[in-house]
């Protein structure tokens, strides 16, 4: 059997009615062993993407395939190979978690009764109450349980970590790391760039139905501007500093001057700054924020 | 596997309303026979009985042959003409609208659709679990006719009895995979409600009134109520009917099947 990559989308677009372009000619691709986090605002398209990936809704153009497998005419062999997190998760209320999970591995069958338990311990997953008790954050540690319960593939999750505490999210970064080193993918959305920044190897953003850039995270943070803070010991000169290439000059105030400044530009400024007597230097890591907001402002810019 | 665990489910979602309807079940039947002992006989209630406007007589199968002072034409007109299929029709439809289109609604379906499971598999699954639901009523219906009978002095035939059950549960059957077939093809709660609610009602109507509208007459055909017979215990049951308006119901749960594998699922 032909073994095509775990995700590969091919022109895949999907219209409401005559027009509404929920997404608009996707072409993307995960790899084995890849965590592939997809980024962007509600609305811009996110859940239309996964509920193809996964067969529920029909595209109405182009093509998806999970494994080689066409995500709509071949959704249940697709679907043994992956676990999925709706982003709107909703569980048997009167079940209690235990029971939820028993009859979802079930559902599946075959799935490993003690990887099922390490998980909950792992996760601290509460199984002996009615599910209608349990809060949003215990909820939703049940759906990444049976998402992750069948030591899938390929692991689809919508907006995962909300509603969880830190503690938790970076257990579950934790979970998501190891099933990637496993050689097993993560498709990963969120709309907070936090959330993928420190487990995502690439990030796709998608800004109202179509891809707006692909690129791994290292290149984003490079690309990203960094603020840097130089408190000289008397009034400071911006010009020598805006002369840098890709250096912006966010404020002078006195003997304080912000800037905003790639990675590659460090040394430059570093080498600028000694020229004078310096009292402070700090340069704080590049948030993805930073890009993802400069990617989200550009439409803007023409109205 | 998947389809057994989806049954069990689907059982289990429901067993608490199963239960209540149950109980009421039993309890409309048992109110209905400790009055019998006062009419069983009686002239009077004969006469008034046949007093009755033409309308009500046809609806209830009065006349013809009916007799509301012997035990089975009592049970016919009070239970087998409209209360008992109405509780089962309409106990059936609710199962069948909330099995699909009811978790769908409620975003439950997301989840099991995304498992390796055909949703053909999950239609099907989920008509069994609607059957059992409404072979339970219609079979605790029959039960407490069965006990109550020697204490009210029904003098009901077996037999006929056994039939009377059945045909309530296969216009059980038909009527709540239609709901669920709706459902599933449509993805709308109210509309897997409404339809089956008013099919119901205009074969109910039908049935009653053809013998008073010579245009309806033909129409007689269209109505399952007619199909089975609505004097069971007093006339038996039409074997060739009850065949075909289950095979209806097979036909009309094997469409809902077959649609929902070609449409979107809807999100909450």
């Amino acid at each position: 059997m032909g073994e095509g990559p775990p995700i590969l989308t091919v022109r895949l677009s999907k219209t409401y009615g005559k027009t509404v372009h929920a997404l608009v000619g996707l072409d993307l691709r995960v790899e084995p062993g890849e965590v592939f986090g997809y980024l962007g605002p509600n609305g811009a398209g996110k859940s239309t993407t996964i509920r193809l990936l996964l067969g529920l809704i029909r595209p109405s153009g182009g093509t998806a395939t999970l494994f080689g497998l066409d995500s709509w005419r071949q959704a249940v062999e697709a679907h043994r190979r992956v676990g999925y997190l709706p982003g709107d998760l909703r569980l048997s209320d009167r079940l209690t978690g235990e029971e939820q999970l028993e009859s979802l591995a079930r559902l599946r069958g075959g799935v490993d009764e003690r990887l099922r338990a390490a998980l909950c311990v792992r996760l601290g997953v509460v199984l002996d109450r009615p599910i209608r008790q349990l809060s949003k954050g215990n909820r939703q540690k049940l759906g990444i349980v049976q998402a992750f319960m069948h030591r899938p593939a390929l692991v689809v999750l919508d907006e995962p970590t909300s509603g969880l505490d830190p503690l938790l999210q970076s257990e579950v970064r934790a979970l998501i790391r190891e099933t990637a080193s496993d050689g097993r993918s993560v498709f990963l959305s969120s709309h907070s760039l936090d959330e993928v920044q420190h487990v995502a190897d690439r990030v796709g953003i998608i800004r109202s139905g179509s891809l707006a850039d692909v690129d791994s995270v290292e290149s984003l943070r490079e690309r990203s501007l960094r603020p840097v803070t130089i408190t000289f010991a008397d009034a400071a000169d911006p010009e020598p500093f805006a002369a840098v290439a890709g250096v912006r000059v966010v404020g002078v105030d006195g003997a304080i001057l912000r800037l905003a400044a790639p990675e590659p530009a460090m040394d430059a400024l570093v080498k600028a700054a000694a020229m004078r007597t310096v009292v402070d230097f700090v340069s704080q890591p590049a948030d993805l924020e930073e890009i993802f907001l400069e990617l989200y402002r550009e439409p803007d810019g023409g109205d | 596997m998947a389809a057994t665990e989806l049954l069990r489910r689907g059982v289990r979602d429901h067993r608490r309303a199963l239960a209540a309807w149950c109980v009421g079940v039993i309890g409309y039947v048992a109110l209905v026979t400790a009055i019998f002992p006062s009419i069983h006989g009686s002239p009077e209630f004969k006469q008034l009985a046949e007093n009755y406007p033409e309308v009500l007589k046809s609806f209830f199968g009065i006349g013809a042959g009916g007799d509301i002072t012997t035990g089975a034409g009592y049970i016919d007109i009070e239970l087998f003409s409209l209360m008992l299929p109405l509780l089962v029709l309409v106990m059936a439809v609710g199962s069948g609208a909330r099995a699909f289109a009811g978790e769908e609604d409620a975003g439950r379906l997301e989840l099991v659709v995304a498992y390796p499971v055909r949703r053909r598999d999950a239609v099907l699954a989920k008509g069994a679990a609607v059957a059992a639901e409404v072979l339970a009523v219609s079979a605790v219906a029959g039960l407490a006719l069965l006990v109550l009978d020697p204490i009210a002095g029904l003098d009901l035939r077996a037999g006929r009895l056994l039939g009377a059950i059945v045909s309530l549960a296969v216009l059980g059957l038909l009527f709540g995979w239609l709901a669920l077939a709706v459902g599933a093809a449509f993805g709308s709660r109210a509309l897997a409600i409404g339809l089956p609610a008013a099919l119901g009602a205009g074969g109910y109507l039908v049935n009653g009134l053809h013998g008073l509208a010579a245009w309806l007459d033909p129409f007689r055909l269209l109505s399952p109520f007619w199909l089975v017979g609505s004097s069971p215990l007093q006339s038996g049951v039409d074997g060739l009917g009850l065949v075909a308006v289950l095979a209806l119901g097979l036909v009309v749960l094997g469409a809902g099947s077959l649609l929902v594998e070609r449409r979107d699922l809807e999100t909450p």
